[in-house]
């Protein structure tokens, strides 16, 4: 089945079981109902995100299963970071409502058509959505909280790691 | 808790008001009795709010069998005296605890359970865990760890009926609704004003 | 009050409930008994792990992925260490393997153990719950004795396992499972064929058969269905190509059949478990050889791994970005499309008190929805 495909689009074949096809976010919805039409990949398994910030690009992975449940394919839309929107896949895979839902509230990202996408996990959350890469936990955490006395780790980790190296040389150094 | 008060365990202490309100020097005989007996017959929440909920199953059935020592479990806040915050506490479920606890009848007990209500534990970066639950109510025993042993919260369970039965220290309940102002403004500070019910106003349901 | 028959009571079975499965809440729109709506609210357990990863290290990264899931952290380490794996090229050994399949039958019993007590504990059968927990009891002093810990277990590692197998620990647990296959005849008398629990599950949480595998339906849900879907036979992974095992099926889609399907795969895990025990490899190392900890860089790429845990399809998406931090882990667990796509509309016209029960079956763990 999958040569099928092969004969249509670009698949890249990643690993034994699985394939990636990358491809343009304007036709995002008439390849995936082409492919679950006319192939035995019918069912959506997971949208995973994935924010880089260098290329100023969400790429979003659409991993689809077939029907056997033995092999995946990860066709990957990548979309411009600032208003970035997609046609939501609510006709197709019900699941989708639910996974959108999921990416709206931690990415920002607007699916048009999907009318559900109020809360799911954060309650009168403020901030930039937090997964996106320019959200700072640590930042947040210390405006927010203070720690208690005798937490040492909460430091960061290369700052430590120059310090440790440049004692040890100046001990070394004294000797 | 007085002399013995750790470094970093202050914040408690500042609110504290040792003379008014310390049971020592009124425990008369009648109230040592009604302490005892109080030790022996503890209602635990069931309200797993984190993940040390995972080991509550093993102390409430056979194996540990923690209802030897008086603990068993209820369902509902109106008859339960401890409630186990187990483990990391989000933002939405620090509301929900808030609620559960104001809604208990006194008098009333709260353990953490986990490193996580100490100082934030694995989570002390995370954008929705809080790391201090002492700030936003009042802790009467603390059980480190991730993920505790049965027996460390059975030691727990014990020490915190040492302290019931010995009026050795204030009970947290004295505190929370001497010193209100101080865990309301703490609550306030993260979720904003306005945005939970008051004391006053789950005290007085619970009255009704 | 006027109108009071036809009136719609709107309750929250949760967070705060003794019959929810974790710290979720359903929202349900009430008509006398039965449930004419119902939503799921998650979020009371959202740590931000996804952040939380993309600061960390992929050793730093690795503590803390097994908290994912709590019944059952060990597909969660899996996932984790063959995702780390596929992108960095490493081959573990067949020894390493044979440990890995172990650790994850294990585990799957434990979690099928404790399921038993939670399943019983809804329908008010308490004394169930007493004896599986102490069951599970027994396997997790075997984990604590192999990994050091009783509920987190950090044992499977990127490149292998942590540590080496104990003296006499296979003799242990061939023990072990000769004792927990005596006890499934006791469970099928308390429970299983108990009439009590035939009478509240069977026809009740009948699940659509037909789109149950376009929906994306994993696990004891598919195979409560009659559908014959497992990861570990289709999609192997590890050495479970090498391993005799079959997959039971059940065709009710109810409760019951669900119940069923579990046991089935108890059994199933012990045959498996056997034959860990004679195949194992005596000789090999656990660990290969990795880059230092600040060395230790994924390449930038990405991959998807899927696992078969206690409760279905455990898939991770893991992109690499060159460095040493790991710049995107997606975690999707069996109860994201359950709790949300499936329950929802399960629950409707059922009765109110079937929500536990229902809620049991499916297996519900909200850690893994909102992570």
């Amino acid at each position: 089945m999958i040569e099928f495909l092969k004969k249509h689009y670009e698949i890249v074949e990643k690993g034994s079981r699985l394939y990636k096809l990358q491809i343009e976010s304007d036709k995002l919805v008439e390849i995936l109902s082409y492919i679950s039409i006319n192939s035995n990949f019918i069912t959506l398994s997971q949208i995973a995100c994935t924010d880089w910030i260098e290329d100023e690009v969400f790429s979003l992975n659409y991993i689809l299963t077939t029907k056997e449940r033995d092999k995946n394919l990860m066709v990957e839309v990548r979309i411009g970071r600032v208003h970035c929107s997609l046609p939501t896949l609510l006709t197709l895979y019900p699941q989708a409502q639910v996974m959108e839902r999921d990416l709206h509230e931690m990415y920002g990202i607007n699916f048009r058509g999907n009318d559900t996408l109020y809360d799911f996990a954060l309650e009168n959350w403020n901030e930039i959505p937090p997964l996106r890469r320019e959200f700072d936990t640590l930042a947040y955490v210390n405006e927010h909280f203070d720690f208690r006395i005798g937490r040492e780790d909460n430091k960061d980790v290369k700052v430590e790691v120059k310090r440790r190296k440049a004692q040890a040389k100046e001990l070394k150094d004294g000797k | 808790m007085s002399e013995n008060t750790q470094e970093g365990f202050v914040d408690q202490q500042k609110v504290l008001n040792n003379e008014e309100y310390s049971i020592k020097n009124t425990q008369s005989i009648i109230q040592k009795a009604v302490d005892w007996f109080r030790a022996r017959s503890m209602f635990v929440l069931a309200y797993g709010t984190g993940c040390g909920a995972i080991e509550m199953p093993p102390i409430f059935t056979s194996r540990y069998d923690i209802e030897r020592l008086g603990v068993i479990g209820v369902a509902t806040p109106r008859q339960a005296d401890i409630l186990i915050v187990s483990g990391y506490c989000s933002y939405k479920t620090l509301k929900r605890v808030i609620r559960s606890y104001e809604q208990m009848n006194e008098p009333k007990y709260l353990i953490g359970l986990g490193s996580c209500t100490i100082n934030g534990g694995m989570y002390w970066d995370s954008y929705n865990t809080i790391k201090k639950l002492d700030e936003y109510l009042p802790v009467d025993m603390y059980v480190n760890g991730c993920m505790p042993r049965p027996e460390a919260l059975i030691e727990g369970f014990v020490k915190l009926q040492d302290n019931i039965r010995n009026a050795k220290s204030e009970a947290g309940y004295i505190q929370y609704r001497e010193n209100n102002a101080f865990y309301r403004a703490n609550q306030e500070k993260i979720f904003g004003k306005n945005t939970i019910p008051t004391f006053e106003e789950n005290f007085a349901g619970m009255n009704q | 009050m006027e109108n009071n028959d036809n009136q719609l009571i709107k309750i929250y079975h949760g967070p705060q409930h003794p019959g929810i499965t974790g710290n979720m809440s359903m929202e349900l729109d009430l008509l006398g008994e039965t449930i004419k709506e119902a939503r799921t609210h998650v979020g009371y357990l959202h740590r931000g792990f996804e952040k939380l990863i993309e600061r960390r290290t992929i050793i730093q990264a690795f503590t803390i992925v097994c908290r994912i899931c709590v019944p059952e952290p060990d597909p969660n380490e899996e996932n984790f260490a063959r995702a780390v794996e596929g992108l960095a090229g490493i081959e573990i050994s067949q020894r390493a393997k044979y440990i890995r399949v172990m650790v994850l039958e294990m585990a799957r019993l434990a979690a099928q153990m404790l399921w038993m007590g939670g399943q019983s504990g809804s329908i008010g059968l308490g004394v169930v719950g007493q004896w599986s927990v102490y069951d599970r009891d027994l396997i997790l002093d075997l984990f604590e004795e192999l990994t050091g810990g009783r509920v987190y277990h950090m044992y499977i590692y990127p490149g292998g396992v942590r540590r080496e197998l104990p003296n006499g620990f296979l003799e242990k647990l061939a023990q072990l499972l000769d004792y927990l296959e005596r006890r499934l005849l006791d469970y099928d008398g308390i429970f299983f064929e108990n009439s009590t629990f035939k009478k509240r599950a069977i026809g009740v949480g009948v699940v659509n058969r037909d789109e149950a595998l376009k929906n994306g339906y994993v696990g004891q849900v598919l195979r409560g269905c009659g559908i014959e879907r497992d990861v570990r036979r289709d999609n192997p992974y590890l050495v479970y190509d090498k391993l005799d095992f079959e997959i039971p099926t059940y065709e009710g889609c109810d409760v019951y059949s669900r119940a069923l399907v579990r046991r089935g795969e108890m059994v199933e895990s012990i045959k498996i478990l056997r034959q860990v025990i004679a195949q194992m490899p005596s000789e090999g190392a656990i660990m290969q050889k990795l880059p230092k900890h600040r060395k230790f860089k994924l390449p930038k790429e990405d991959i998807f791994v899927a696992t078969e845990s206690a409760r279905g399809e455990f898939g991770y998406y893991m992109a690499g970005d060159g460095s040493e931090f790991i710049r995107r882990m997606q975690v999707k667990g069996p109860s994201l499309i359950h709790g949300f796509t499936l329950l929802e509309n399960l629950l409707i016209d059922e009765e109110l008190s079937n929500v536990a029960l229902i809620m049991n079956s499916l297996g519900i763990c909200p850690p893994e929805m909102e992570r």
